[in-house]
């Protein structure tokens, strides 16, 4: 994946942070629910955050 | 737990930070973006405590932690989606940068008056910025008031914790302008999340340890893990309130006027991750005190009190506890004083060097501040209203601050933008919410936070149609903002002030 593509892949978690615990996680009432759900979303962002800023400042003298 | 112990810790505080707020002052101070910007020199890691600290406020931990309590899970999902929004950071920032380094900038709405051609978008734009940020501010101030209030049950005053955190964040603001904010901020983030963590995991060990405290949740109050949950976060709630805090990174002056601070690309690369890693563990750290004090204190009147009611529980031994309370204080002061240092920095160049164009740097920077104290008397009166739920409060300002980012994201990828479409946006836009938030808070059963992004849209690409865009203008500037992440960089690094029309 190229590195600006990436941006992509937090538009598409952004997404989905409403699709789908609001779309399937509705009646799983447990910590395995909506709760880790959000919270692998918010590692995936900091992994996605990573690969977009991977060639900031190589360009500097 | 006693008021000496309180007063004595606050003392404590005060000297430590003042020590390092002295300190701070070497370098210069003496130009506009000396004092407001750090002579654009800011390091990665300071720049990272100081973004966190300044983004994250009295909100977190009183009421991130108040919303859990009342709404559940989905408060989590809310700071999570506003969590992603920074990633806006990762897009714009090096474009921010760039121009702000070439044109020399000291704030966001100078960059759209130039860009547009048009002081009077600089004006407007200041202008729309106090006036949302001067109530958030506020609510900042409130969440202090409350958890000293509520820990000390009244002892230390609404008004008295209100007003020391007003004089800190005069005192923060004037010893040496940005800099001795971002050292002051860089303390106080260690100090939120160090203490923060170490408590929240003494909470849930007393409640029988993560599986134990989700074990009884299921048990007692299962809507809590799931959304709708008990009704507070239905679906067209969750969307009103995390459009606006999406765009929070990009929408609110006091942290996109970072974006032209940082020394290189590379230091403002450390400090957008430094930001995310101790916004994921600080968020998650709020959220599961809101659970415990579920547990814990099923019964409480108001959302806001379960921090202090965890607080000045048996679980947590006093010590810790008031080193908390006093982290939270500051968590309210660190954004507070950036606040008020970004609008005095708006006021000044934006709208009095607007309407006075001989004001030079220097006269410039005098205005910027005369106009702190006024910034902090009103946000002041506006705490001392004692409004309930904070954290809608605060999305409040974010729906009516939400108004600039059409403007702002098209200043770099439409050249067709004009003035006009940005006036129209911003003023219409911000028209707008004012008046769903005069009239019961909805229209056409929408929330101000729904409609505020699609109407300044409609109105910033609408009216620029109708209008003639400054393109040679809008080609160089977006020239420049390209340029810093495809390392073709312009040799001219000039710090010319931006010529309007």
């Amino acid at each position: 994946m190229k590195t600006n593509n990436w941006i992509w892949a937090v538009w598409a978690l952004v997404l989905l942070c409403y699709v789908v615990p609001y779309g399937f996680l509705t009646e799983v009432q447990s910590w395995s629910g909506s709760f880790i759900y959000w919270t692998i979303t918010g590692v995936l962002v900091v992994v996605a955050n990573l690969m977009i800023t991977k060639d900031f400042g190589e360009e500097e003298a | 737990m006693s008021t000496s112990l309180i007063w004595w810790s606050v003392a404590i505080y005060l000297v430590i930070a003042i020590a390092i707020a002295v300190i701070s002052r070497d370098g210069k101070a003496n130009s506009m973006s000396g004092y407001f910007l750090g002579g654009r020199q800011m390091n990665g890691v300071l720049s990272a405590l100081s973004y966190s600290a300044t983004t994250y406020s009295a909100f977190m931990m009183v009421g991130l932690a108040g919303l859990t309590y009342k709404g559940g899970v989905g408060a989590l999902g809310f700071e999570i989606v506003y969590f992603a929004g920074v990633s806006l950071v990762a897009v714009f920032g090096p474009k921010f940068w760039a121009v702000g380094k070439k044109f020399g900038y000291v704030t966001p709405s100078e960059m759209l008056g130039h860009r547009y051609q048009n002081k009077a978008v600089s004006v407007v734009a200041a202008l729309a910025s106090c006036l949302f940020l001067i109530p958030y501010a506020a609510v900042q101030l409130t969440g202090v008031g409350y958890l000293m209030s509520g820990m000390t049950d009244g002892a230390i005053s609404f008004s008295t914790a209100v007003l020391i955190a007003t004089v800190m964040a005069l005192f923060f603001c004037y010893i040496a302008g940005i800099r001795s904010v971002v050292w002051t901020d860089s303390l106080q983030a260690v100090m939120m999340i160090v203490v923060s963590t170490i408590v929240a995991l003494l909470v849930i060990s007393e409640l029988g340890g993560f599986d134990g405290l989700f074990t009884t949740l299921e048990q007692t109050k299962p809507e809590t893990l799931s959304v709708p949950g008990s009704g507070l976060f239905s679906f067209w709630t969750f969307l009103g309130l995390t459009i606006p805090w999406f765009f929070f990174s990009l929408s609110n002056p006091q942290v996109s006027q970072r974006l032209f601070m940082p020394s290189s690309l590379k230091a403002l690369r450390q400090m957008l991750l430094g930001f995310l890693v101790f916004g994921l563990i600080y968020t998650l750290v709020s959220v599961m005190w809101g659970f415990s004090a579920i547990v814990a204190f099923p019964d409480l009147a108001k959302a806001d009190m379960a921090t202090p009611a965890l607080l000045s529980s048996d679980m947590v031994p006093p010590v810790l506890a008031v080193i908390v309370m006093i982290g939270i204080m500051a968590a309210a002061i660190s954004t507070i004083d950036s606040i008020m240092l970004t609008l005095s920095s708006m006021v000044s160049r934006d709208v009095y060097a607007n309407m006075n164009t001989n004001a030079d740097d220097r006269e410039q920077l005098a205005v910027g501040k005369l106009v702190i104290p006024v910034i902090a008397l009103m946000a002041y009166a506006f705490a001392k209203l004692e409004l309930s739920l904070i954290a809608v409060l605060s999305v409040a300002a974010s729906s009516g601050l939400v108004v600039v980012v059409p403007a702002l994201i098209g200043s770099f990828f439409w050249k067709r933008g004009t003035a006009a479409g940005a006036l129209a946006s911003i003023l219409g836009t911000g028209i707008l919410v004012l008046y769903i938030y005069a009239t019961g808070g909805k229209l056409l059963g929408f929330s101000a936070g729904i409609w505020g992004l699609p109407v300044s849209t409609l109105l910033f690409v609408g009216v620029s149609l109708l209008t003639k865009a400054p393109v040679d203008v809008a080609e160089a500037f977006m020239a420049e903002a390209n340029s810093a992440v495809k390392g073709k960089q312009s040799s001219a690094k000039g710090n010319a002030r931006p010529a309007v029309v």
